[in-house]
C-alpha cells in the first residue's frame, strides 16, 4: 500500500526501518510515521471494536480530530494512531471497548 | 507564572501563519499555537498547482506554499509552540494550553483565532466501517504519509475538495471507480471534473449513497439515483465495488474556542462567528482568520491572515492607523478578485447562470456531466474557430474562475486575460505559438492543450498535461481517450517533456489522426477501456 515513486512529490522522507507488533505480530515500519500509515501499510484496517457492539471502526479523519482510530499503545488504551508517532519496538494492540481483549 | 505575549494566533496553518508574519513583521511579539507536531495545517497535503494571479501565488503547488510561509515565519521571528492543544479560551485573552500532558495558561493583549474547518460527514447505513473516511484523510494518508488509503475508491462529493483528491488518488496509483454528487451538477471548478472525467472515471450526479457493504471493512458500495428532492428513487440502487468511500460533502468552522469565550456567534446555535471589516470578532481584540470564518481555499486563508495581523497590530498600537488602512485595503482587493466570478461566494449554489460574464453560454454539459460537450467547445474564446496553421493552444477553460498564470506563461503574446483574472482566456488568431507548452504545464486547471493539425498529411499532434507516473516513452502506442474519458482512437507517444519551471506538470505529445485532433485530450498505455 505504499506509494513508491509519487508524480509530483517523488519520495517520501522516512525515518530508519523499526520493528513494532501488533496484536503479538511483529511487522515493519518507518520510525516517526504515524501508526496509522505503517498499519495500513501492512493491511491493518481494523484499529478497535465500540463498547457496546463491538462494531469494527478505523481511521477516519487521519488529523487527530474524530478520536476513531484509537488503539492500545504500550498498554496505554485510547492512543490516537494518526497522530502518534512510531517508535521502535511498540507494542500495538487491537482496542475493545476502552481496553484490550480480556 | 503565566506566560505572555502581545499576541496569540492559535491555529499555526496557512490563516494563522500568514497572521502571525504580518503581527511580527511590525514589531509584534507573536506567539503561534497549534496542536500539530508540525506546522503549516493543511497546506502540505495540497499538492495541486493554486489558482489566481501572481500575488496569489498561483501555479505554485500548496505544499510549497507552505514551505514559503514557514520559512518567512522562522526570518519573522514567529515563535511556534507545536503539539499544543489549546483546550480553553477565556475572555480576558487567556489560553489554556495542554502541552506533554500539563496544562499551561498563556496570556495576550490581542488573540487571533485561525483554527481551521472540519470536514462534514454524511451518516448510511455502514458509514462507521473501517474504510469510509473523509476525503481529507484520503489526502493526508496519501501525500504527507506516502500511504494508499485503499485500492479502489468511490468519491461521495464532486466539490472541489473531491474531485482535486480524485485526481490525487489517480496520481498516487489508486483507482477512483466513480464520484458521486447528490446535486445534479458538478459542484467544484469545471477543469477539475474535466481532468478527472478524462481519465475515464465516471460521475454519476443526483446519486446518494445507500450503504457501505462489510462486516470488518468496506467490501462495496451502494448507490442509488435521487430525485429533485434528493430522495431516493426506488429501483436504482447499483453497487460498486470498493474498499474505500471518501466522504467529501463539505467543511464546517471549528469555532469552538470562539463560542467558549463568549464571542457573538451569525446565528445563535451556528459555527460562524459574527466580524467586523476587520476581522474582529464581537470580543475586542480577539480576531479570526481563514476558514474558521468562512469556508475558502488556502490563497483566501492567507490574504484574511494577513489582514488580522495588520488588524492586531493596530490594536495593540504597533502600526499606524493610516497605514494599516492603506495595507488592509490593498489585501481586500487582493482578495475581492479571488471572489469574482461563478464559483464567487454570491453565486454560491446558484444554478441558473447561463452566460460567462463576456456573454457566452456557459457550458451545461460542464456542469451535468463533468466534461465539455464537443458541440460546445468551439464558442469558447480560448478554441480557434478557424484553421490555425502549425502547432497552437487550444484553452478549454470556459468558466469564470479567478486565475491567469496562462497570460504569464505566454512570452508571445498568444494569450489573453486581461486585468480582470476571472475572465476566459482568449487565444490570437493571429498568434505566433512557438510550442514551448509553458501554458499547458502551469495552468492550474490542466486545461491547455497544444494541437498541430499539420504534423503529417494523415496525422495531427495532441500535447497535453500528464501528471502520472511513470512517463509514457517516446514510441508507445496506446489509446487516446476523449474529453469523456471514451476510446477515441490509436494513438502513439512521440515525446514526454518536462522541466524545472513546469514543476512536474509533464507534457506528452501524442500522435493522432488529424480528425481527433479536438476530440483526444488523454492518453493512456492500456488497452482495455
Amino acid at each position: 500500500m505504499r506509494i513508491d515513486k509519487h508524480p509530483v512529490l517523488e519520495e517520501f522522507e522516512k525515518g530508519e526501518v523499526v520493528e513494532f507488533t501488533f496484536d503479538g505480530k511483529n511487522m515493519f515500519g518507518y520510525e516517526g510515521e504515524p501508526i496509522v500509515a505503517a498499519l495500513q501499510a501492512s493491511g491493518v484496517k481494523v484499529h478497535r471494536h465500540t463498547t457496546k457492539t463491538g462494531e469494527p471502526r478505523g481511521v477516519f479523519c487521519a488529523i487527530g480530530r474524530c478520536t476513531d482510530c484509537v488503539m492500545v499503545v504500550n498498554g496505554k488504551p485510547n492512543v490516537r494512531t494518526c497522530v502518534t508517532p512510531l517508535e521502535k519496538g511498540m507494542q500495538i494492540e487491537t482496542q475493545y471497548g476502552i481496553g484490550t481483549k480480556e | 507564572m503565566m506566560k505572555r505575549y502581545d499576541l496569540i494566533v492559535i491555529g499555526a496553518g496557512p490563516a494563522g501563519l500568514s497572521a502571525a508574519i504580518q503581527a511580527a513583521k511590525n514589531g509584534v511579539k507573536v506567539a503561534v499555537f497549534d496542536e500539530n507536531k508540525s506546522p503549516g495545517g493543511q497546506l502540505f497535503k495540497q499538492i495541486h498547482k493554486f489558482f489566481g494571479s501572481k500575488e496569489h501565488k498561483a501555479k505554485v503547488r500548496g505544499f510549497r506554499i507552505g514551505q514559503e510561509l514557514l520559512k518567512e515565519a522562522e526570518q519573522t521571528g514567529v515563535m511556534v509552540h507545536l503539539n499544543a492543544i489549546v483546550m480553553g479560551l477565556y475572555n480576558n485573552k487567556e489560553i489554556m494550553v495542554n502541552e506533554n500532558d500539563q496544562t499551561n495558561h498563556y496570556k495576550a493583549d490581542s488573540i487571533i483565532i485561525a483554527t481551521g474547518a472540519r470536514e462534514n460527514m454524511i451518516p448510511f447505513e455502514g458509514w462507521t466501517l473501517p474504510g469510509v473516511m473523509g476525503a481529507g484523510a484520503a489526502q493526508t494518508m496519501m501525500n504527507l504519509h506516502g500511504v494508499k488509503p485503499g485500492s479502489k475508491v468511490l468519491m461521495v462529493g464532486s466539490g472541489n475538495v473531491g474531485l482535486v483528491v480524485s485526481y490525487q488518488l489517480l496520481q498516487a496509483g489508486v483507482e477512483v471507480v466513480a464520484i458521486i454528487d447528490a446535486a445534479p451538477r458538478v459542484g467544484g471548478y469545471g477543469v477539475h471534473a474535466s481532468k478527472v472525467t478524462r481519465t475515464g472515471v465516471p460521475l454519476y450526479l443526483s446519486h446518494t449513497i445507500v450503504k457501505a457493504e462489510g462486516t470488518e471493512t468496506v467490501s462495496g458500495a451502494v448507490i442509488a439515483q435521487v430525485n429533485s428532492s434528493f430522495q431516493k428513487i426506488e429501483g436504482t440502487e447499483k453497487h460498486l465495488d470498493v474498499d474505500t468511500i471518501c466522504i467529501a460533502v463539505g467543511l464546517s468552522p471549528m469555532s469552538k474556542l470562539l463560542k467558549m469565550a463568549g464571542c457573538k456567534m451569525e446565528e445563535a446555535a451556528g459555527d460562524i462567528p459574527g466580524v467586523d471589516e476587520n476581522n474582529q470578532t464581537s470580543l475586542e481584540g480577539v480576531f479570526i482568520a481563514g476558514d474558521v470564518a468562512k469556508i475558502e481555499e488556502a490563497s483566501s486563508a492567507m490574504i484574511t491572515g494577513r489582514i488580522s495581523g495588520i488588524s492586531a497590530g493596530r490594536y495593540l498600537g504597533y502600526i499606524d492607523d493610516e497605514v494599516a488602512g492603506n495595507d488592509i485595503s490593498k489585501l481586500k482587493n487582493s482578495l475581492a478578485q479571488l471572489h469574482k466570478g461563478m464559483f464567487s461566494p454570491e453565486n454560491k449554489g446558484r444554478i441558473d447562470i447561463e452566460e460567462t460574464d463576456e456573454g457566452y453560454k456557459t457550458s451545461e454539459s460542464l456542469l451535468k456531466k463533468g466534461y465539455i460537450d464537443d458541440n460546445e467547445i468551439l464558442s469558447f474564446p480560448g478554441v480557434p474557430k478557424k484553421k490555425v496553421v502549425g502547432i497552437h493552444p487550444v484553452i478549454e477553460c470556459v468558466q469564470n474562475i479567478p486565475c491567469n498564470p496562462c497570460q504569464d506563461a505566454c512570452k508571445n503574446g498568444c494569450i489573453k486575460v486581461g486585468e480582470i483574472i476571472t475572465k476566459l482566456p482568449a487565444v490570437d488568431p493571429d498568434m505566433n505559438c512557438i510550442g514551448c507548452g509553458l501554458c499547458v504545464a502551469l495552468c492550474p486547471g490542466q486545461a491547455i492543450f497544444l494541437v498541430d493539425d499539420d504534423y503529417s498529411d494523415d496525422y495531427a499532434t495532441v500535447t497535453l498535461p500528464y501528471e502520472f507516473l511513470p512517463y509514457p516513452k517516446a514510441g508507445t502506442k496506446g489509446i487516446a481517450l476523449s474529453r469523456e474519458g471514451k476510446r477515441v482512437c490509436e494513438a502513439e507517444v512521440l515525446y514526454c517533456r518536462t522541466n524545472t519551471a513546469m514543476d512536474h506538470t509533464a507534457l506528452l505529445t501524442i500522435k493522432v489522426p488529424k480528425e481527433m485532433s479536438m476530440k483526444a485530450r488523454f492518453f493512456t498505455a492500456k488497452e482495455a477501456l
